[in-house]
């Protein structure tokens, strides 16, 4: 049986190998050795990042795009580390977020945090409450951030509206 | 010994004994930890992944306040290490990304201008203040007492960029750990994640990947010591949520030098600690 790889898939393939850090993705030799030192991987079955890495290959975007698989990688740099052949798997689940966001897609947790961070200039609502507590302890009122001045940064390249736009 | 000190809004606004222990062994050992006006959160290690030059953008209006004050920073979290570091070398060693972001930043009044570094506050006690003054300034012992350390991931990874310790033979916090006379024990899973980032998309995995350590520790320590905000959280919590009785106390590591150093257990925020650090306090001696 042949495997034909479809332009579509080739060029899927090419975005992801576009990103910083994902660019040697063909590299990849298939040995393991980041799904069997993954920490998510030990205790979730869909979670395989030779699986990842051999699907981007072949351009099965769809099957990447499903649920929340984008979701469970921790960043945790155990696969970036352990590579033989610096793949940097990590890199290519960053680079499928990145290209799954500019599509429209965005997990709803995520989305909230981001919109957040632009208007609160935290991830937390940091407030007078939270400062009496603070003060209770000894501590100093936490900064004040420049929240108009995150949002504008945010704004600015484009990112803050994507997220505001993005559906599941 | 003066630093611009980047909290981060976790530690900020969850865990006021990290930063109080953190604020009061550096008093004790004479570094001056200012606070930088108008910083907000580090853009957190999701942003990064999801667009590269807003992360940048967003870390970088940070490094600039720190640059204003022409003070290096110190962190206290392994996600604010990570973003800030990674931002900062990026934007040190590539005039082209910038140049990018600083026509982005000037939204915000800012400029990054690349004059500073980014240190994790146990690299500073160990590099910048040295294990033998330390040493000198603890007159107690917690001899006997079996410490685990968690180093977490993004204090050390990815190592070209954090360079920092061996990600695969970590050192600093075991080191500061003998500081107290404490005994710093290896453990099987030492070096792995405590899966904080995933408890948002599935807690489970969290507390399972946690207990798995919480349970090793057990069989070879008495306490565990972390140096993030997201990995104490993940080891108190899923002792608290899946456990009838938890029996690991979890410590930041500014808390146990402090209280080898003989300062005040309240002004370590050891009260703030959900699971009972008893077993430790009852080690102190001298």
């Amino acid at each position: 049986m042949t495997i034909t790889v479809s332009r579509e898939a080739k060029d899927f393939r090419r975005k992801v190998m576009e990103t910083p850090g994902a660019e040697k993705l063909m590299r990849c030799y298939q040995c393991g050795t980041c799904t069997a030192d993954c920490p998510i991987a030990k205790r979730v079955p869909e979670f395989r990042p030779r699986q990842i890495a051999r699907l981007v290959m072949y351009g099965q975007k769809e099957r990447l795009m499903e649920g929340d698989l984008l979701y469970l990688c921790a960043g945790c740099y155990t696969c970036y580390e352990h590579c033989p052949q610096e793949v940097h798997v990590s890199e290519v689940v960053s680079a499928l977020r990145k290209i799954s966001l500019d599509e429209g897609h965005l997990l709803p947790g995520f989305k909230a945090l981001m919109e957040g961070v632009a208007e609160m200039g935290y991830i937390y609502e940091i407030d007078e409450f939270e400062n009496e507590m603070r003060e209770d302890d000894g501590l100093p009122p936490a900064p004040t951030p420049d929240t108009d001045g995150i949002e504008a940064v945010m704004r600015a390249t484009g990112f803050l509206g994507k997220v505001e736009a993005s559906k599941r | 010994m003066k630093y611009a000190f980047f909290v981060g809004c976790t530690t900020l606004s969850r865990l006021p004994g990290y930063e109080k222990s953190a604020r009061k062994v550096a008093e004790n050992l004479g570094i001056e930890l200012l606070d930088m006006p108008g910083s907000g959160c580090c853009g957190t290690t999701y942003l990064e992944t999801l667009d590269h030059r807003t992360g940048l953008a967003v870390a970088a209006r940070n490094i600039a306040i720190a640059e204003e004050m022409g003070l290096d920073i110190v962190t206290i979290c392994n996600g604010c290490t990570e973003v800030l570091t990674k931002a900062n070398r990026e934007l040190k060693e590539n005039q082209k990304l910038r140049a990018e972001v600083n026509e982005v930043l000037a939204e915000a009044g800012k400029e990054f201008k690349g004059t500073v570094e980014v240190k994790h506050y146990v690299r500073v006690l160990k590099e910048d203040v040295g294990l033998d003054v330390i040493r000198e300034k603890i007159p107690k012992s917690l001899t006997g007492l079996r410490v685990a350390s968690h180093y977490g991931c993004h204090m050390l990874k990815p190592r070209e960029i954090l360079m920092s310790d061996d990600p695969e033979n970590p050192t600093v916090l075991d080191d500061l750990v003998a500081t107290t006379g404490a005994e710093p024990i290896d453990y099987p899973n030492k070096l792995e994640c405590c899966a904080g980032p995933v408890m948002g998309v599935r807690e489970n995995v969290t507390w399972s990947i946690g207990l798995d350590k919480v349970e090793t520790v057990k069989l070879y320590g008495d306490a565990l010591v972390t140096a993030c905000p997201f990995c104490y959280l993940t080891y108190e919590r899923c002792q608290l949520m899946q456990e009838e009785n938890p029996e690991l106390p979890v410590l930041h590591i500014p808390q146990l030098l402090g209280l080898a150093m003989g300062l005040d257990e309240d002004e370590l925020g050891i009260g703030h600690n959900k699971v009972s650090s008893t077993c430790v306090l009852e080690r102190l001696e001298g």
